[in-house]
């Protein structure tokens, strides 16, 4: 168990250096940083000295290897953009994003499993079939196009939610927090809604397939030989049971919620990590767009782990193959 | 004329046509798909040649003469004077084309990874898997941007155009097929250690054979109803790159493309120029996903 | 205290702040000014807003025309330099006194290297302090338009400036003036939060006369134009900056909004490569490059229709351009303020003429992010284009790969936009008209090299001549040459459309810079 572990951080590092390594070696493709640093009335000599000055002109292995003793001390560099300290301003925004996939993953997973439940229970019903198609309605569609459509309906039509951004904020030492104020909650109804919308159908199908699987199974029908209620044997036997791949989903589902609230935060202007790294990318702020990339493998990469080591500590099945293909 | 009737009446068939859902979503698709296709015999113009189309006619309303040159256009016409209608058939072909050819491109990517990886295992596994995880971490956009920004300083210009689009198919493609090949690996993780794989091994099969010829069939149906979903997430995908500026060539607009364009319009009045499109792109999307589901539940023999 | 007492005086609380009416102004614009730094960037969004913060010498007013800010008055000193006459009384937001020190602090602040805004003096020699309210400007030749071009020189304090460590501005540091501003105009920094909010309030220690009835003023970034206007439509912001051009006539009509047109400075032209032997791109790529030819430049300028595209793109809010400059500007050449004539047929014979009748194929370079609809502009120019059987291929990149492949010289074609930092029509000819010369700093956005000797020996004489009628008739000459040659084919004045709620009051001004003090709130 412990050279399993030990060898997958390690693996894991690696993967987490490669990452940076492609990233900087590509990012001479998005752009050139100069013409959004210099003004209208700069010369070519100014751009080449800012240039030098950046180290732009060195090779991208150098670049790379910079960035990453840099980083090794904690000092993620500053902003090309905004000549401020990447770390300050990613923890500036950190806490928007964070609590917009909160909402958004409580939101999947509470509708998500009781829509799946009641799918599963009433399988042929025409409510639940209405419901399944439906869903698969918001999922036919490109996210921006929801986030817009939603906007149009609820804040310019019927002016009833905020159409952009996080309303009023609370600091609490060093988040700041929209939980607590009034505009900060209604804020965050339809970009949470439009982020999480795609994960909910998932656990939504996911919850009814298990549900499905799990009635069908023999204890399920012995449990109603016995007599049991219908209620008690749906919700304490079945759902218990279908929620173990559920978790394991939704766990990675996190991961991809942050790293996919780009789109969601570009349309509401919700200051989160991903509208910056939209930003990051209009004005080639090469500093910002590293850490992000880095912060989101570091997060993809972490969650891959613990969930490995999860199944490898609870399924020895798995070890058992592991030994058979490395043995 | 035996095989067919075998064919119909088979527990797939029999399911399929005792599935009102199944049967509409595939008429549907047909009927799209088909339109796409021979999009140069129904459309009226042809929105992708720049000398055919006249500024004046832009914005015209559906069904309604335009103000200025007293042209009739069945869905409106967009920005720049193309009838909607028309660039919506051609925009389809480019939009179901990249969404194909993504995730043909993906599921051939990730099934062979997913193959190798399981059967082969050890650090072959181990490199895959975390390419896998490598992938997983890079949003579609970033690397659709990547990809373009690489394409583009190697590419002559006169071919920018169609690059544009094999960006996009390799960008969607190179996101999708992790979960290919983690099905992939994990079905073939099962198979392997069962009697028929090992009695292969033992009389003697290359391993390549072993793959394809016995555990391959056996990881078909989760691989087929991926690649459906994935098709439906394919064309929605193309949509989004093309909002984020990465999308087809506005002279060659695809279906997100002219969402996009669409877009900037829904406050102005002219609705048509989203609604449309919008549309035609549910109505896609939203029947792939629908056959998709089907394939699942009758594919699934558990749930039957 | 008893309840009943509590209750009293809380409602008289909330009475009392309702005599003392409150108003919130909110606004949004699509980009965030990335510092408070006013010598760290030289970009619209900064200057623009950072002029409600701090001032300059002198200052521009709601029709352009420059007046007294921090100076009084200002007078030539023969043809050596400028004086100014300091305004006395003036304190900084912390109250510090603001004198000539200060000028002469952010005149070197400004003028470093470390600094964006160092073009500005590049005409200056030298900057002597005659006593604390007087200080000179000497120029090295006689420079008629000193004043008016450092009209976003804004002065910081010496003291609090270097006492916060940020004596010199700072491009790949933080220093204290990136997130923090001491000034002396109208309103003061509150708040700010890079890229989501930044809250100005009233100063009420300045020295100006007060019209506006703000008592806070809040910022917010936004980007997707139809999220901004969802904002303005729902009440969530009083005003944006720019609101889409399609959306105007629609956002007239809808009650509770209002649509504040003008005429921006920048002219929107397309550019050619006048020295390039061949043509880069397009089928005809490595065949000679047709636009050499005077008659081809000219076919081009005949077969664009411009009235079509003011028309349908841009929704009848702007105006065709002749020249470099807009209207507006001075020295703009009334003398030449006809534009080609929309010939198909005109534009075919030149082309025949030229050796071209069967047409020929080529690379059009556009921004798709940087211009008003400057992706449809380019895309209708193609069709325009293709009706003369000229076949562009367009290749639209945003602005942040855009300039890299101008600076390479990776274009048969290009749209460029030029809107004149001085409002003068010297202006684009220094930059854009003038053979480059990184020496001198001269063409520096003259990417295709357009070079007339003539055009090159005015500019000086252009630049230091103070009679105004001579200048002009030198101006005319320029525009003409530039006409006559199709250096570029100008072809529009970029609109300029805001949208506000109705009981705002407010002052375009047509450099885009949206001043607060003129706001007023009913």
């Amino acid at each position: 168990m412990l050279a399993y572990s030990i060898r997958r951080v390690v693996q894991s590092i690696v993967v987490l250096l490669v990452v940076g390594l492609v990233a900087f070696s590509m990012f001479r493709f998005v752009g050139d940083p100069i013409d959004n640093m210099l003004g209208q009335e700069r010369t070519d000599a100014d751009i080449e000295r800012l240039r030098g000055e950046l180290g732009l002109d060195r090779p991208f292995v150098v670049q790379y290897g910079r960035f990453l003793t840099n980083a090794a001390t904690g000092n993620l560099g500053v902003s090309y953009r905004q000549g401020r300290p990447v770390a300050s301003i990613l923890m500036e925004r950190a806490p928007a994003t964070l609590e917009l996939a909160a909402v958004s993953g409580l939101f999947a997973i509470v509708l998500g499993v009781a829509l799946g439940v009641f799918t599963a229970i009433r399988r042929n019903g025409i409510a639940a079939n209405l419901i399944m198609t439906i869903s698969l309605v918001g999922v036919s569609l490109p996210t921006f196009l929801i986030g817009i459509l939603l906007i149009y309906l609820f804040a310019v039509e019927l002016g009833w939610l905020p159409s952009f951004g996080r309303g009023d904020t609370v600091k609490l030492g060093g988040w700041s927090t929209g939980f607590l104020t009034s505009s900060g909650l209604k804020a965050l109804i339809l970009p949470s809604i439009t982020l999480g919308l795609y994960q909910m159908t998932l656990i939504m199908r996911l919850v009814r397939s298990e549900m499905l699987e799990v009635l069908r199974a023999e204890y399920i029908r012995f449990a109603r030989a016995r007599g049991l209620r219908e209620r008690a044997i749906n919700f304490h036997h079945a759902l218990k049971n279908t929620l173990v791949p559920v978790i394991t989903v939704t766990g990675l589902q996190l991961g991809s919620i942050i790293a996919f609230a780009i789109i969601t935060e570009t349309v509401f202007q919700w200051p989160g990590v991903g509208l910056l790294f939209i930003n990051a990318i209009q004005f080639v702020d090469i500093p910002v767009m590293a850490a992000y990339l880095m912060l989101i493998s570091v997060m993809f990469v972490g969650i891959n782990l613990i969930v490995d080591l999860l199944y490898f500590a609870i399924d020895p099945r798995l070890r058992v193959d592991r030994t058979v293909t490395e043995g | 004329m035996e095989r067919i009737g075998r064919a119909w009446n088979s527990d797939f068939v029999w399911s399929f046509r005792h599935s009102p859902v199944a049967v509409v979503s595939l008429a549907l698709v047909l009927v799209l798909v088909l339109s796409a296709v021979f999009a140069p015999l129904i459309a009226p113009y042809d929105p992708f040649d720049p000398a055919s189309l006249n500024l004046m006619n832009g914005f015209s309303k559906p069904m309604e003469p335009n103000t200025f040159t007293g042209d009739v256009f069945w869905l409106g016409t967009d920005d720049q004077g193309r009838d909607v209608f028309s660039t919506i058939l051609y925009g389809m072909r480019i939009s179901l084309f990249v969404g194909f050819t993504a995730v043909l491109f993906a599921l051939i990517l990730g099934v062979s990874l997913g193959l190798i990886a399981g059967y082969v295992g050890g650090w072959t596994e181990t490199a895959i898997m975390r390419v896998a995880d490598v992938q997983l971490t890079f949003p579609a956009i970033l690397v659709a941007m990547l990809i373009f920004g690489i394409a583009k300083g190697i590419t002559p210009v006169h071919m920018r155009d169609e690059m544009a689009i094999w960006v996009l198919i390799i960008a969607i493609g190179l996101s999708d097929w992790v979960q290919f090949a983690r099905v992939v690996r994990g079905a073939t993780l099962v198979e392997k250690n069962k009697e028929y794989v090992q009695a292969a091994k033992l009389i003697g099969r290359k391993p390549g054979a072993i793959m394809l010829r016995h555990i391959l069939p056996n990881v078909l149906s989760p691989v087929l109803v991926i690649a459906t979903i994935s098709l439906a997430l394919a064309i929605i995908a193309e949509a989004t790159l093309s909002f984020l500026g990465v999308g087809a060539p506005p002279t060659q607009p695809s279906l997100g493309t002219l969402i996009c364009i669409g877009q900037g319009y829904l406050f102005s009045g002219e609705w048509w120029i989203i609604l449309y499109p919008s549309i035609t792109l549910l109505a896609l999307a939203l029947s792939v996903n629908l056959l998709g589901d089907w394939l699942r539940d009758t594919l699934n023999p558990k749930l039957r | 205290m008893t309840v009943r007492k509590s209750m009293l005086l809380a409602l008289g609380l909330v009475l009392s702040c309702g005599v003392a009416q409150a108003n919130t102004f909110k606004w949004a614009s699509n980009t965030d000014p990335q510092t408070m730094d006013p010598h760290a960037v030289n970009s619209a969004p900064v200057l623009g807003f950072l002029n409600n913060v701090y001032e300059g010498l002198v200052r521009r007013n709601q029709t352009m025309v420059v007046e007294g800010a921090l100076a009084e008055s200002w007078e030539p000193l023969g043809d050596k330099g400028w004086r100014f006459n300091l305004r006395k009384g003036v304190k900084f937001h912390d109250g510090s006194d603001f004198n000539s020190e200060d000028v002469l602090f952010s005149y070197q602040r400004a003028s470093s290297e470390a600094a964006d805004t160092a073009s500005w003096f590049a005409p200056v020699s030298e900057v002597k302090v005659v006593d604390d309210y007087t200080i000179d400007f000497m120029t090295k030749v006689a420079n008629p338009l000193f004043p008016s071009s450092i009209a976003n020189f804004m002065i910081m304090d010496k003291g609090w400036t270097e006492g916060n460590g940020a004596a010199l501005p700072s491009k790949d540091k933080e220093n204290h003036a990136t997130l923090n501003a001491n000034g002396t105009a109208a309103f003061q920094l509150a708040e700010r939060q890079p890229g989501l909010k930044t809250v100005l309030t009233p100063y009420g220690g300045w020295w100006g006369k007060t019209e506006h009835n703000i008592t806070r003023a809040e910022f917010t970034p936004i980007q997707n134009s139809a999220t901004a206007v969802a904002a303005l439509l729902s009440g969530n912001v009083d005003m944006v900056n720019p609101a889409p051009i399609q959306d105007a006539a629609r956002l007239k009509q809808s009650g509770g909004v209002k649509v504040i047109e003008g005429i921006e400075a920048r002219v929107i032209m397309l550019g050619f490569p006048h020295q390039a032997d061949s043509l880069k791109f397009g089928t005809d790529a490595g065949k000679p490059n047709p636009f050499k030819d005077v008659r081809v430049r000219k076919a081009v300028a005949h077969a664009v229709n411009v009235d079509a595209i003011l028309q349908t793109i841009m929704r009848g809010n702007a105006q065709p351009a002749s020249q470099l400059v807009s209207p507006a500007m001075s020295g703009y050449s009334s003398a030449n303020a006809d534009r080609p004539a929309f010939d198909v047929a005109g534009s075919k014979a030149l082309l025949s003429e030229a050796g071209y009748a069967d047409g020929f194929s080529f690379g059009l370079k556009c921004p798709n992010d940087r211009y008003l609809n400057d992706e449809a502009v380019c895309q209708a120019v193609v069709s325009m284009l293709a009706q003369i059987g000229v076949k562009a291929e367009l290749d639209a990149m945003p602005v942040r790969t855009y300039w890299p492949e101008l600076r390479k010289d990776a274009y048969d074609m290009y749209l460029l936009g030029w809107s004149p930092g001085t409002f003068d029509a010297e202006h684009p000819i220094r930059f854009l008209a003038h053979t480059p010369n990184a020496e001198k700093k001269l063409g520096s956005w003259n990417f295709g090299d357009f070079s007339n000797s003539r055009i090159d020996e005015m500019l000086a004489p252009i630049q230091s001549e103070i009679d105004p009628a001579k200048r002009q008739a030198m101006l005319d000459e320029a525009a003409k040459i530039l006409q006559d040659q199709v250096a570029y084919v100008p072809l529009y004045v970029q609109p300029l459309v805001w949208g506000a709620r109705d009981n705002i009051e407010l002052t375009q001004r047509p450099d885009n810079f949206f001043i607060l003090r003129w706001v007023t709130v009913k």
